[in-house]
């Protein structure tokens, strides 16, 4: 017999909003171009995973669905992103974000 | 898929294809002219069949992801009017900044296309897809032309908070969807009333407007706006103002009826605060700038603000339908006006080796050096401080009646105060133009996108003088869709 452990819908919420929260502070702290994009990259996933719980406990496919969109949204922001990654690199010399900026705000 | 709903698609089915056609031409063939032309006869092709959809079929749900009703068609028209204006106005931008520049009008196109899907939709799924066809060919258009520094300073930047903005918008939509079980508009509100979980909807809620806040650039999220403003490309910029932030307010108007949003005051007060701060350090901000576009950036926070109280305003009892009837044709009159005044600035930086010319100074005696081109300025730049006989004036005074029905009395005095700060630091540019020019350099004033100004400031004045026709339209949208 195997026993089926239901996992709470808020247990995996809490979790999701917890790397979440790490992916937001990594955007914060981060000055590191490449690292604030893999810290991005976080955040979109925890959406991801946030959609994957909220899909099951409802018994839909639509939090599947969501993830998958979700993948794509987040390789396209980051294919973009590390094309401009490579330009600022050729061009600036550096990947700090607080060397890099020029204008002020 | 029945032949009605594959006809109610038409526009944005006849907008992809002319997307993919542009696509192939430019494979084949790079000419800057043959594109632009081929990008504005897509948009007026568009153009055709929403208003041949408006004459037929609506309103009609399409599938459970989007509804082609009056108020999306409005929207579509006003986003692909944007487009066509700004192909007009930038052939002549990039045509003197060298070979390979086609693919602006692609990424401008595919931009548009995720507007006009924000506006028809009625789907979280189609919500989060137009808005990330939206911004990343938005991420594309700012850092495009590859010269300069600036711009990729500023595609980056916008990049970060738009991808930022867009996963607090997801988390908020997941923490909606565990709370109401359906990712689709019409289940918010039909559920809505039923025993939800608050906490989900509120946090959800409250993280969506976060998300939808950093978009908009409203106050305490603008960091960003002056210097993506600055930064990118002058007709990029016009589209930034103008149908990106109009098609997210129309997708978030339409999102907040539907959840009937207006019965959770505490997202109403955050709102208020919001809108109230917008409006004061907007235009407070504007006041200190001598950079044209920053100035603008500054401004178009002020705007949101204003656009924020009709919004509020629908939360009373009756005041929906003159709210999204003050949203609609507020959002007009500020497309007009922000594209003309933007439309100024491209024309005015014809010279391929520096940015743009957006300094302040460059304009000292615009009226002796080039007239015609100064009078238009002028007319966009009273439109935008909502003086009388331009468009500007006729939203601005919708934004007022609805305040004062809504009985917002202190956003009302905001808007007041805000508008009288706009009228000093926008008459000061139109006085630096009457001055006499200090040096006697001669800008060509590029020919197409002249005729294109012209036609702007006709389309603008008309509606500040003669608006009812469009009025009558625009409130009958919102009486449907209320």
């Amino acid at each position: 017999m195997t026993e089926v452990v239901v996992i709470p819908m808020e247990h995996g919420l809490l979790l999701a909003a917890i790397l979440f929260l790490i992916g937001l502070l990594g955007v914060m702290v981060r000055r590191n171009i490449l690292l604030i994009l893999m810290s991005l990259e976080i955040m979109l996933s925890a959406c991801g995973l946030a959609f994957i719980v909220v899909g099951a406990h409802w018994g839909q496919a639509d939090g599947q669905i969501m993830f998958m969109l979700i993948l794509a949204i987040a390789a396209a922001e980051v294919s973009v992103g590390l094309g401009m990654l490579l330009q600022v690199h050729i061009r600036i010399g550096t990947l700090d974000i607080d060397l890099a900026s020029r204008m002020r705000g | 898929m029945s032949n009605d709903a594959i006809f109610a698609l038409l526009p944005l089915i006849t907008l992809s294809t002319v997307i993919l056609a542009l696509m192939l031409l430019i494979a084949f063939r790079r000419n800057l002219a043959l594109t632009c032309g081929a990008a504005v006869s897509g948009c007026i092709l568009t153009l055709c069949s929403i208003f041949l959809v408006n004459n037929t079929g609506v309103p009609q749900q399409v599938t459970p992801l989007l509804v082609v009703d009056g108020y999306a068609l409005i929207f579509s028209a006003m986003i692909v009017m944007v487009t066509g204006f700004i192909c007009v106005l930038a052939y002549e931008y990039y045509k003197c900044r060298g070979e390979q520049q086609d693919e602006f009008y692609l990424l401008l196109l595919l931009s548009c296309l995720g507007g006009m899907t924000l506006a028809h939709s009625t789907h979280f799924a189609s919500l989060i897809l137009g808005l990330e066809l939206l911004g990343v060919a938005l991420y594309g258009l700012i850092a495009f032309p590859s010269r300069g520094r600036l711009s990729l300073e500023a595609g980056l930047k916008y990049l970060i908070l738009s991808g930022v903005s867009s996963a607090f918008i997801l988390f908020g939509v997941a923490l909606l969807y565990a709370s109401f079980g359906s990712l689709s508009f019409s289940a918010l509100s039909a559920a809505a009333s039923a025993g939800t979980n608050p906490l989900f909807v509120l946090v959800g809620t409250g993280l969506i407007f976060a998300g939808v806040s950093f978009k908009l650039s409203l106050v305490p999220f603008h960091m960003w706006t002056p210097d993506v403003y600055q930064g990118a490309p002058a007709p990029t910029t016009a589209f930034l103002t103008t149908a990106s932030k109009g098609s997210i307010f129309a997708v978030i108007l339409r999102f907040f009826i539907s959840l009937d949003g207006y019965q959770y005051t505490t997202i109403l007060e955050g709102l208020f605060w919001i809108a109230l701060a917008s409006i004061l350090f907007g235009n407070l901000l504007a006041l200190m700038q001598t950079n044209l576009k920053r100035l603008l950036a500054n401004s178009s926070i002020a705007h949101l603000g204003y656009l924020l109280v009709a919004f509020l305003a629908a939360s009373y009892v009756g005041g929906k339908a003159l709210a999204v009837e003050a949203v609609i044709f507020f959002l007009l009159a500020y497309f007009l006006t922000s594209l003309g005044v933007f439309g100024v600035i491209t024309l005015m930086s014809t010279d391929p080796d520096s940015p743009d010319n957006d300094e302040l100074p460059q304009y000292q005696g615009l009226f002796w050096r080039r007239p015609i081109m100064a009078m238009f300025f002028s007319a966009m730049l009273l439109s935008l401080a909502g003086i009388p006989l331009t468009a500007g004036f006729v939203g601005k005074f919708y934004i007022l009646t609805a305040a004062v029905q809504a009985e917002l009395w202190v956003l009302l005095g905001a808007v007041v105060i805000g508008s009288g700060i706009g009228l000093f630091y926008y008459l000061r540019i139109i006085f630096v133009m009457t001055e006499q020019p200090s040096a006697n350099d001669e800008i060509t004033m590029p020919v197409v996108g002249g005729w294109a100004m012209a036609t702007l400031t006709l389309i603008m004045l008309t509606l500040g003088i003669y608006p009812s026709p469009i009025i009558n339209w625009v409130s009958e949208i919102a009486r449907l869709m209320t």
